[in-house]
C-alpha cells in the first residue's frame, strides 16, 4: 500500500510526503512541545507556528472560545519571530525525518520575500507556507489572500526568494477562492491548503461585549469542515497543482472525504488541541480503508468525487 | 486536560486540577473537584462510576513547598488543588492553615473532608458560615506568620492580594494557581498567554502556578517588545482584571 504523496511535483527540490497527513500551522507549536507527547516521525509533515519577521506578543486575552462544535481563536500570530526559529527551532528539526514547513506571515510583500530568503539553506526547513489568510492580525494577513493580484504579487514574491517548495494557505472569507487559487498557481505556487480559518464573533452578554480580546476570531474545527469540504472541491476543478485539504479534519472519514474532493493531503488542527493523537488515529483509519477497499495507492482516490 | 464528550461537542478539554492523589507515597488513584458551571463539566459530574473519563495529564508545573508554615488561601472552588497540597504539607511535616471562601455556606468544601491537622477559617459573602467577607480580608490576620502562601481563586481574588495586599504579604512568597481559556493544555495552541514581568507564559505550560508578583497586573502592563499586547488591543478589554464571575471559571480549580 502506497501513502506516500509529492506535494510539489514541478519543484526541484519536492516536497514528498511518507503518508497525507500533516499538522496545520499554529496548532502544535513548533513541534517541539508536540514531539513530547506524541511520536511525531510518524506523520507526513509539521506545518510550524506562522512566523513573522519580528518576535510578535499576539492579542490580548481571551484568546479562544468554544462553539458548537467550534472554537474561535484570535492568538494573533504570538511568535517567536525569524530569526530565534532559524536559531532554535530549525536544528531541533533538521534532526527529525519527519518534514518542517514553515508557516510565515508578513505586513508587507517585501515582508514576505524578506522571510523566504531568510530561510533558504536553512537546515532542518522542508518548505514554505505562506500565510495570507490569518484573520486575526490588523495588518496584512488576510488581506493579501483577498485579492487575486495581491496573492499572486505575495507568492510571485517569495518564490523569487527561494528554491523551497512554497504552498499558499487560503482564506475562505471570499467570495470567489477559485478566482485566487488560479491566481496563486499562475504566481508559481508549488501547492495550495486551504481553508484558514472562518471569521466569526462572540458575545458576552454579560459584559454586553465582544467576548475575544481580539473582538473577532478565527473559526476552526468540525463546525467549518462542510465549507472546507465545498472549497476544496471548488479549487481542485480550477488549478492542477497539489492541494492540501485543511479545515475540521478530525477522522479518517473525513481525511477521506477531503481526499476524493481533490486533496492531496490534509491538514490536522484544532483536532490535535483535543486529541494528541487524532493525526496518528487518522493515518491508522486510512490505512484500515485503504486496505479494506484494496486502493493500493492512495492517489487513486484523489479527486474521485470530482470526476463524474 | 479532561474530554467532556465522546464526540467533538462540547470540542475542548476542561482544564481541572488534581484534587487529591492516594496514596501520597506513590499516587495510583486521584480525584478531580469541580464546579458545574457549563455543558462540559455538566456532563462530567453525569458520568457514572466504571465510566472511563479521558485524561490528558498532568501538565504543566505545581505548588512549591519551602517553608515549614503553610498559608493557604482558596476562593470557591479554588479548593480543590489546595487539598493535595495541604496533604503533602502536612505529611512533610509543615503547619498548614486553610482559609476558605464562598459566596454561601452551601458552597462551602466541607470541612470533615479536610485532613483534621489543618487549622481551617472560614468565610462567606453572605455570612451565613464563619466571617461575613470576602476571604480575602481574613488574609490580615494570618500573613505575618506564614511562611508562604498558596492561593487558588478567580482572577479577582487575586487583583485584591496584589492590590492591596503585598504590604501584608511582607513580600512573602505568594504561589497562585492561574486560569485562563485553555486549548491544547500542553503549549501547542498559545491560547492562554499570561503578561507576565518576564514576558508572555503560557499557563498551561510554564504554569498554572506563578508568583503573584511576576504576573502583570490592570495598570502595571506595559507594551514593550515582548513583554505587552501591542496591536488589536481594544481600549478597555481583555485586560486581567477584577471580575468576580470570570467567564472561563468552568475548570474546577485552576
Amino acid at each position: 500500500m502506497n501513502l506516500s504523496v509529492e506535494l510539489a511535483p514541478h519543484n526541484e527540490r519536492g516536497l514528498l510526503l511518507a503518508n497525507p497527513v500533516m499538522t496545520a500551522a499554529g496548532t502544535v507549536g513548533y513541534g517541539t512541545e508536540y514531539a513530547k507527547i506524541v511520536d511525531i516521525e510518524r506523520l507526513g509533515a509539521i506545518v510550524s507556528k506562522g512566523t513573522t519577521l519580528s518576535p510578535r506578543p499576539g492579542n490580548p486575552q481571551p484568546r479562544l472560545a468554544e462553539t458548537a462544535s467550534g472554537l474561535l481563536n484570535s492568538v494573533g500570530l504570538q511568535n517567536i519571530g525569524i530569526d530565534a526559529l532559524i536559531r532554535e527551532k530549525a536544528p531541533i528539526w533538521a534532526t527529525w525525518r519527519v518534514p518542517v514547513v514553515v508557516n510565515i506571515a508578513g505586513e508587507s510583500i517585501e515582508e514576505y520575500a524578506e522571510l523566504a530568503r531568510r530561510l533558504e539553506g536553512v537546515a532542518g526547513v522542508s518548505g514554505i507556507e505562506v500565510n495570507i489568510s490569518c484573520p486575526n492580525v490588523a495588518w496584512g494577513g488576510m488581506d493579501f489572500g483577498k485579492s487575486p493580484e495581491m496573492a499572486a504579487e505575495v507568492t510571485a514574491a517569495v518564490k523569487s526568494q527561494t528554491s523551497l517548495p512554497v504552498i499558499v494557505k487560503l482564506t475562505p472569507n471570499v467570495t470567489d477562492i477559485a478566482q485566487i487559487a488560479l491566481a496563486v498557481c499562475q504566481a508559481g505556487a508549488d501547492a495550495l491548503s486551504l481553508i484558514n480559518t472562518v471569521v466569526g464573533m462572540a458575545i458576552d452578554i454579560t459584559k454586553r461585549k465582544p467576548f475575544l480580546g481580539g473582538i473577532t476570531g478565527g473559526l476552526s474545527g468540525p463546525a467549518i469542515k462542510p465549507i472546507a469540504l465545498y472549497m476544496v472541491y471548488q479549487v481542485s476543478q480550477a488549478v492542477k497543482i497539489p492541494i492540501i485539504g485543511c479545515g475540521g479534519v478530525s477522522s479518517a472519514e473525513d481525511a477521506l472525504e477531503f481526499i476524493m474532493a481533490g486533496a492531496t493531503a490534509v491538514q490536522i488542527g484544532t483536532a490535535n488541541l483535543v486529541n494528541p493523537n487524532a493525526a496518528f488515529e487518522v493515518l491508522e483509519g486510512m490505512e484500515r480503508f485503504m486496505e479494506r477497499e484494496a486502493v493500493e495507492d492512495i492517489a487513486q482516490l484523489v479527486g474521485v468525487a470530482n470526476t463524474p | 486536560m479532561v474530554r467532556t464528550s465522546e464526540g467533538y461537542d462540547p470540542l475542548l478539554r476542561r482544564p481541572l486540577s488534581i484534587h487529591r492523589v492516594a496514596p501520597l507515597s506513590s499516587p495510583s488513584q486521584l480525584a478531580l473537584l469541580f464546579a458545574v458551571v457549563g455543558r462540559g463539566t455538566k456532563w462530567l459530574a453525569q458520568r457514572k462510576r466504571g465510566d472511563i473519563i479521558d485524561l490528558l495529564g498532568a501538565l504543566g508545573n505545581g505548588f512549591e513547598i519551602r517553608s515549614r508554615d503553610l498559608l493557604l488561601v482558596a476562593g470557591g472552588i479554588g479548593i480543590a488543588p489546595l487539598v493535595a497540597l495541604a496533604e503533602r504539607g502536612l505529611a512533610e511535616g509543615s503547619q498548614v492553615t486553610l482559609l476558605l471562601g464562598a459566596p454561601t455556606r452551601t458552597q462551602l468544601y466541607p470541612s470533615h473532608l479536610l485532613p483534621a491537622e489543618v487549622k481551617s477559617f472560614f468565610s462567606t459573602e453572605d455570612g451565613s458560615a464563619g466571617r461575613k467577607g470576602l476571604v480575602t480580608d481574613l488574609l490580615a490576620d494570618f500573613a505575618a506568620e506564614a511562611g508562604q502562601i498558596f492561593a487558588c481563586g478567580p482572577i479577582s481574588m487575586y487583583n485584591v492580594m496584589a492590590s492591596q495586599g503585598l504590604q501584608i504579604l511582607r513580600g512573602n512568597s505568594v504561589q497562585v494557581s492561574m486560569e485562563v481559556r485553555m486549548g491544547c493544555g500542553f503549549g501547542a495552541c498559545y491560547g492562554c498567554a499570561l503578561e507576565t514581568k518576564r514576558g508572555l507564559r503560557l499557563v498551561c505550560k510554564d504554569g498554572p502556578i506563578f508568583e503573584l508578583g511576576e504576573i502583570l497586573w490592570e495598570g502595571e502592563k506595559g507594551g514593550d517588545e515582548y513583554g505587552g499586547y501591542k496591536e488589536n488591543r481594544p481600549s478597555d478589554e481583555g485586560k486581567l482584571r477584577s471580575h468576580r464571575h470570570h467567564p472561563s471559571s468552568e475548570a474546577g480549580g485552576c
